[in-house]
């Protein structure tokens, strides 16, 4: 997990930051799988794995290609 | 090993000692609102004993109705809420949030941070549990009395019972938000606030089996919520998530249960693992062999633990190639756990070693642990399971694991690290004297149950055929013994709170060699305020 802090802020708040950011996707790991566990339910497991799956990689894309086209600026 | 910042020395949590802050609270507000680490860890670890003296009492009264054939003491329903509440009590009041107690207080020290990352979350995170506890033992006293279906919960029973399951859902959602809560903190913490220097393949191993286990728990404790919401809604919301006759399944139940319940014994144990993993090489005065190999296989079991969780289940009518894949993969998780002891001997091969009361606890954990998973290995062999299903054996397997394994572990830590948290020494003599009557003694209680188990003596009963009476009365009597033993731990723990003994030293171990070991006894209230640089 990075620990990048973002440049030109006084390091605490760098260190909040990137504090609340791991705090975020840990909380975002928590919540994929309860929700996951129920919604399989309904929307049966292979869906649900595929899913989240599916959908984490898109995130990671989305997430990766914004901070670079965001540090190119 | 570091340079270390100005410290107050101060008496265990004395807030008047550092006089550059303002006038901190004290009395009862001072716990009710401290974000210290080192309050928020003692205030753990008195509340896990706390709790493991009342699932204690539970596990007396079990053991006082089994001493002899027959209903003597206590009537069946009761009976059965002892053995669900003692189940519960034991691991989510007094194993969970002591090994939680021993992150607090020890990671922040152990990795130069000056406390854990969200300190106002941790104050948190230990206040959801008082209630939480309070909700399991009220259960006891609303119509219809506790859970007591055993603390798996399985529905169909469980969707019929009483409130008393409704108190014990609520219980389980609030403390599984502050397990999910505490362990954000604990990775924040050590991913973040390492001091400079410390990389994560210089931690102490302690670091490593907790930043390990925080991930199993954000996983899993998620999981535990969703079948537990699920009985909730299948109890008073019209879904039939786990009824056949509505096109559920109640053998959905365990899946989702044991998907969360086989990670949940690995977090009981890993950061037993990452204690005994610092006394031994402490001890030993040698450093603990095979360092990256003991952080590959913590990764590797708790990766492993989520493949295996239908062990628990071979007697549920699972498809064949279904029994052995985890039947398989079950027995492959004793590969990195066999690495890990045999480094925890190769650590004392040719050590240096004193037999403290840490390192005895630290000795038999490796043998009675390694005892306990030799069963469990018995056990993951599908033919012998079904024979060993809800059979006494089980029972001795998974105490053998999690008291002689995770209890005598914590045992070994708190003698190890006392001198640091309180700047008191333990008296050594009553140190020796608890451990050896806790291990004759559980011996004593739980080394009969094997053979009672391969009687074929079923689980969860209050009553027992005659043919099982004599191990019986042996297992309550050993049980009552150790019940008595652990008063002495108490005793010394409470003598080192007062500060009645030597004063410690702030490395009271010649072979201890980690960071905390470099400040005062008893550490100071905020420590590392500025980062130590570690060489």
């Amino acid at each position: 997990m990075s620990t990048n802090l973002p440049a030109g802020k006084p390091p605490g708040d760098r260190l909040r930051a990137s504090n609340r950011r791991t705090a975020f996707v840990l909380l975002a790991i928590a919540a994929t799988f309860f929700v996951g566990i129920i919604g399989s339910r309904f929307i049966g497991g292979q869906a649900a794995g595929i899913g989240v799956l599916g959908g984490a990689a898109v995130l990671f894309l989305v997430v990766a290609i914004g901070r670079n086209l965001c540090d190119k600026r | 090993m570091s340079t270390i910042a100005h410290d107050h020395p101060a008496g265990l949590g004395d807030p008047h000692a550092h006089d550059d802050h303002a006038h901190h609270p004290t009395g009862i507000t001072r716990w009710l609102t401290t974000t210290n680490h080192k309050d928020i860890g003692t205030m753990y670890l008195w509340f896990s004993f706390t709790m493991f003296l009342v699932g204690g009492t539970m596990a007396m009264v079990i053991r006082a109705e089994l001493f002899q054939p027959g209903l003597q003491i206590v009537d069946p329903e009761f009976f059965n809420s002892m053995t669900t509440l003692h189940g519960l009590i034991m691991v989510f009041g007094a194993i969970m949030p002591a090994a939680v107690g021993f992150a607090n207080w020890q990671i922040p020290l152990m990795i130069g941070a000056p406390d854990m990352a969200f300190a106002r979350m941790n104050n948190w995170s230990f206040w959801l549990l008082p209630p939480a506890a309070m909700l399991l033992v009220i259960s006891l006293f609303v119509p219809g009395g506790a859970a007591s279906g055993g603390w798996t919960l399985y529905p169909p029973l469980t969707i019929q019972t009483g409130m008393g399951m409704d108190l014990t859902i609520f219980a389980i959602h609030i403390l599984g938000a502050s397990s999910i809560m505490g362990s954000i903190n604990i990775i924040t913490t050590i991913l973040n606030l390492r001091a400079p220097g410390m990389t994560l393949m210089r931690m102490p191993l302690f670091c490593w089996t907790w930043l390990i286990t925080a991930y199993l728990l954000i996983a899993v404790m998620p999981v535990l919520a969703g079948a537990v919401t699920m009985l909730l809604t299948d109890r008073h919301f019209g879904t039939t998530f786990f009824n056949a006759a509505g096109g559920g399944d109640p053998v959905l139940f365990q899946h989702v249960f044991w998907f969360f319940g086989h990670p949940e014994v690995y977090i009981i144990i890993l950061p037993a693992f990452g204690i005994v993993s610092q006394i031994i090489p402490a001890f030993s005065r040698k450093p603990l062999f095979g360092y990256a190999s003991m952080v590959y296989a913590t990764a590797g079991i708790a990766i492993l633990s989520f493949i295996v969780w239908a062990h628990h289940m071979f007697t549920t009518g699972m498809p064949t190639a279904g029994l052995l894949f985890f039947m398989y993969a079950t027995m492959l998780i004793a590969v990195p756990t066999g690495v890990k002891v045999f480094n925890w001997l190769a650590t004392m091969w040719r050590g240096s070693m004193t037999f403290e009361a840490p390192m005895l606890f630290a000795i038999g954990f490796l043998f009675l642990f390694t005892l306990g998973g030799f069963t469990g290995l018995i056990l993951s062999v599908m033919p012998v399971d079904v024979q060993m299903q809800d059979t006494y054996y089980v029972v001795a397997h998974f105490h053998y694991v999690m008291v002689a394994g995770s209890l005598f572990a914590f045992f070994g830590g708190a003698y190890y690290w006392i001198p640091k948290w309180s700047g008191t020494m333990y008296n050594e003599t009553l140190a020796k004297v608890h451990f050896w009557s806790s291990l004759i003694s559980f011996n004593v209680a739980f080394f009969p149950m094997h053979f009672l188990g391969l009687a074929g003596m079923p689980r969860r009963i209050p009553d027992y055929a005659q043919q099982f009476a004599d191990w019986n009365m042996v297992s309550s009597i050993g049980a009552f013994w150790f019940g008595a033993s652990q008063l002495l731990f108490l005793h010394s723990m409470i003598q080192c709170a007062r500060g009645n003994g030597s004063k410690a030293p702030a490395r009271p171990w010649e072979g201890a060699n980690t960071l905390e070991w470099t400040v005062p006894s008893p550490a100071p209230y905020h420590t590392f305020e500025t980062p130590p640089h570690v060489h």
